[in-house]
């Protein structure tokens, strides 16, 4: 694996539709769950920090290219009729 | 979606939209709590004295002394989305010339919860004085605690919590004791 390989981290197709999808779950739902949670508290801080936490957690799922994201590589078609051209 | 860098631009442009959205719910929220504090004011005593101005050498002005009697119970105020109370105590008026004037004579900023209940005797912090340098001929004033709700994300909120009875003549001025 080369050092632009690791920069990069790809991940497959299905791999980005999980990954998109899991963002917008979690992004939505902690928003939500925050401002519920610090009404009931009445504390702004819990608001904040709780929503800092799910963002952080976030990222740590999503951005690094976990083998989870890599499951269904795509598979090219082997190269065909080189001879003919 | 693809690299690293895809994902951090996905998940930032949704997040600030949440944020947004997070923030004008927190400012929103706190129409929801409508509390209307009042409280009791009593002037207790109005002196003017004659004195000399500070900025111009030779001219003379009048200054008012405003002792007073105060106690409100601000707490209720204080709601989850509340950083600090500004409590001020005007007094209104329209001198010689006819023109309203509006002067904050005492202010307090409350920042906890705690220190929310206020019953105090006390005299200005800030000498009454009108720009004419006079305060003969001037209609009796009204004095009014006022406060101003300071929010962590939202809109500011004016009320008025007490009011005198009726309207306090300002007496003749007297020459200064000391």
């Amino acid at each position: 694996m080369t050092i632009q390989e690791l920069a990069e981290g790809r991940i497959d197709f299905k791999g980005q539709k999980t990954a998109d999808d899991i963002v917008r779950v979690v992004l939505i739902t902690s928003t939500f769950l925050s401002f519920v949670v610090g009404f009931a508290f009445s504390s702004l801080m819990i608001t904040m920090s709780m929503f800092a936490l799910c963002t952080v957690a976030l990222s740590l799922v999503v951005l690094p290219p976990w083998p989870m994201f890599n499951h269904h590589p795509v598979i090219w078609l082997s190269a065909q009729g080189h001879s003919q051209k | 979606m693809h690299s690293i860098y895809a994902r951090v631009n996905g998940i930032s442009a949704l997040w600030s939209t949440c944020v947004m959205v997070l923030l004008g719910a927190v400012a929103l929220s706190s129409f929801l709590f409508n509390a209307n504090p009042k409280g009791n004011l009593d002037i207790v005593s109005l002196k003017v004295f004659h004195s000399r101005t500070r900025r111009y050498p030779f001219r003379n002005e009048e200054i008012g002394f405003v002792k007073f009697n105060l106690s409100a119970d601000f707490t209720p105020l204080f709601n989850w989305n509340t950083k600090q109370l500004f409590v001020y105590l005007e007094a209104e008026y329209t001198n010689a010339q006819g023109v309203n004037n509006t002067v904050v004579v005492w202010d307090r900023i409350v920042r906890r919860k705690e220190d929310a209940t206020i019953d105090i005797v006390q005299k200005d912090k800030y000498r009454l004085r009108d720009l004419s340098g006079s305060f003969s001929n001037v209609l009796p004033a009204q004095y009014s605690l006022k406060y101003n709700v300071m929010p962590y994300v939202g809109v500011l909120s004016y009320g008025e919590a007490a009011r005198t009875a009726e309207p306090i003549d300002f007496p003749d001025a007297r020459d200064s004791v000391s």
